[in-house]
């Protein structure tokens, strides 16, 4: 089950991306085991527009991850729907990719052949895959590394590998579900960096989900907040601080006031929510 | 994606990589380990001459290694070692290959297709528990005297620990990264030898490694039965004279067999899994 309808056509020279994403009356819920169930996202609806950095935060059982793997196709939601440019999202599709939560590397496979696997799964021939690889691999810093494995990788390398696993197969839409969550602080802000960098040299419509406020604020455009369970889109904060945004951008009075708008806005002091 | 040239050439890396796997130790010919091991092997061998040449005075009884060594290079000079090894090789290894094709594709089957896992599921824990060896007449009687009985033996032997291992294998695959292949539309088939495959590789050569084994007594039992050559054959005949020097060379040269077959696995085995132990 994949949808090959969009993104056609894609090999390079890239194209520039046009994405419209409208979460319509979404809803998410689960049967519980012995009856019952579980309502993850409520009425949710959202509009992101295209080429836009949208980071998600909210406490976790909000159904952050539920969104994203409903807009990558993995999940369908029980109610609403899920557009892209007008078409509804039933399936996973070449126009969409995911960096998942942990780098989900196949170990057996060297940094290449990782980056290659999502264009092997879409039947790109190999001696075309290698060089868009390449490209990917040097545009996120990985240079030298190309024949090693996951396991002689640092947790900030492997999600370079993620990540450029994901950009390889030029989506429109990038989907990265908390993919620093596991980095150490210092790690965290140079991938943040790292990621703006990559980010306004491909220019893909990017929905982000985290729980750290000021990871948010610092990469999105619009920081949607989400409440608790049932899940629903509690506030949309605009940042709009100039671009690119340079490491210093972190010490910017304005980024404290947004963080701290954010911050109250986020029920009480959840444990899982800091403001860093 | 226009500005693909402007590459990060320059950048800081955000932790240094990690060392490269050191290359795998070499043991000095003259470890400790070697050592004892050679030791452990000369000391048997001594205890064995020495009670065959001094309590049991009696070769029918048991043959002293020096006289099985002088009747082992006697049969190598005139060729019937070898040629009935390579009887019982072909047999093993014939019945081996198809065992363990069919033990994967039918382990592989049983994940798929659960309606398959729960018709079977009976009937292959039952088989793997069974002596199953004592099938071997009846094959026998089905497949003649010729190499096909002893494949047939080989493998129902062989095909019932590899049909559990391929299971366990596929069934330890990382939901994660399944997500993964889906989420790239991989389809059934390339998720399926992309992912679940290479996760169930290290599953499948243990199989292998714990299969060779029973394929070996598979073979010596069935030839036992009935063979024209072999060395389950030489077995027999030399028992039928109580000639224990013959009957020995061909107990060790299956003994050599194993341990050879086994050790191939085994470094097949750990070279597979080495990905495990550094990730």
């Amino acid at each position: 089950m994949c949808d090959f309808a969009r993104g056609d056509g894609f090999p390079p020279p890239y194209r520039l991306s046009v994405a419209l994403i409208e979460f319509v009356d979404v809803g998410v819920s689960y049967q519980r085991r012995g009856g019952g169930e579980t309502v993850a996202l409520e009425q949710t609806s959202l509009t992101i527009a295209s080429g836009e950095f949208i980071c998600i935060v909210g406490p976790s059982g909000c159904g952050k991850t539920t969104l994203l793997h409903c807009l990558d196709g993995l999940h369908t939601p029980t109610s609403g729907r899920i557009l892209i440019d007008g078409r509804e999202i039933t399936a996973p599709g070449r126009d969409r990719a995911m960096v998942f939560q942990s780098a989900s590397l196949m170990p057996w496979r060297n940094v290449v052949r990782n980056v290659t696997y999502g264009l092997e799964l879409q039947g790109v021939p190999v001696r075309e895959a290698i060089p868009r690889a390449q490209a990917m691999i040097d545009l996120v810093g990985l240079s030298g590394f190309e024949d090693r494995h996951p396991g002689e990788l640092s947790g900030g390398m492997q999600q370079r590998v993620n990540l450029a696993r994901a950009l390889v197969i030029d989506p429109d839409v990038i989907l990265l579900d908390e993919p620093f969550a596991a980095l150490d602080a210092q790690t965290r802000e140079l991938m943040q960096t790292e990621l703006l960098r990559v980010w306004d040299a491909t220019k893909k419509t990017a929905v982000f989900i985290t729980h750290q406020i000021s990871e948010a604020v610092y990469l999105a455009d619009r920081v949607v907040v989400m409440s608790a369970r049932p899940g629903h889109v509690k506030a949309i904060v605009p940042v709009p601080l100039p671009r690119p945004r340079p490491a210093s951008a972190r010490r910017d009075p304005h980024m404290f006031e947004i963080e701290s708008q954010v911050g109250a806005l986020i029920d009480g002091a959840h444990p899982e929510v800091v403001a860093v | 994606m226009t500005q693909l040239t402007q590459t990060s050439a320059g950048l800081v890396t955000d932790d240094a990589a990690l060392p490269r796997r050191p290359p795998a130790q070499r043991t000095g010919a003259l470890s400790t380990r070697s050592l004892t091991q050679l030791s452990s092997i000369v000391g048997g061998l001594a205890v064995w001459e020495l009670v065959a040449r001094f309590l049991i005075h009696n070769t029918a009884f048991l043959a002293p290694p020096s006289l099985v060594a002088i009747r082992f290079w006697q049969m190598l000079l005139d060729g019937s070692l070898v040629y009935n090894s390579w009887v019982s090789f072909e047999e093993l290894i014939g019945g081996f290959v198809l065992g363990v094709v069919a033990g994967v594709a039918i382990g592989a089957a049983m994940v798929q297709w659960k309606p398959v896992d729960h018709a079977l599921e009976v009937w292959i824990s039952a088989l793997y528990a069974a002596p199953i060896v004592a099938l071997a007449p009846i094959l026998i009687i089905w497949f003649g005297f010729g190499p096909w009985s002893k494949v047939a033996v080989v493998f129902i032997m062989v095909v019932f620990p590899m049909i559990i291992n391929t299971q366990a294998g596929l069934e330890s695959v990382d939901r994660r990264l399944l997500l993964v292949a889906r989420s790239f539309c991989g389809s059934r088939w390339k998720t399926f030898r992309t992912v679940a495959l290479p996760s169930a590789a290290p599953f499948i050569v243990s199989g292998m490694r714990q299969s060779v084994g029973r394929g070996l007594v598979g073979v010596v039992v069935g030839e036992l039965f009935g063979a024209k050559a072999g060395l389950g054959n030489i077995i027999t005949t030399a028992s039928s004279v109580f000639d224990m020097p013959t009957l020995f060379v061909a107990v060790v040269t299956l003994a050599l067999a194993g341990v050879i077959l086994t050790g191939i696995l085994r470094s097949f085995e750990l070279r597979l899994a080495a990905w495990r132990d550094v990730a």
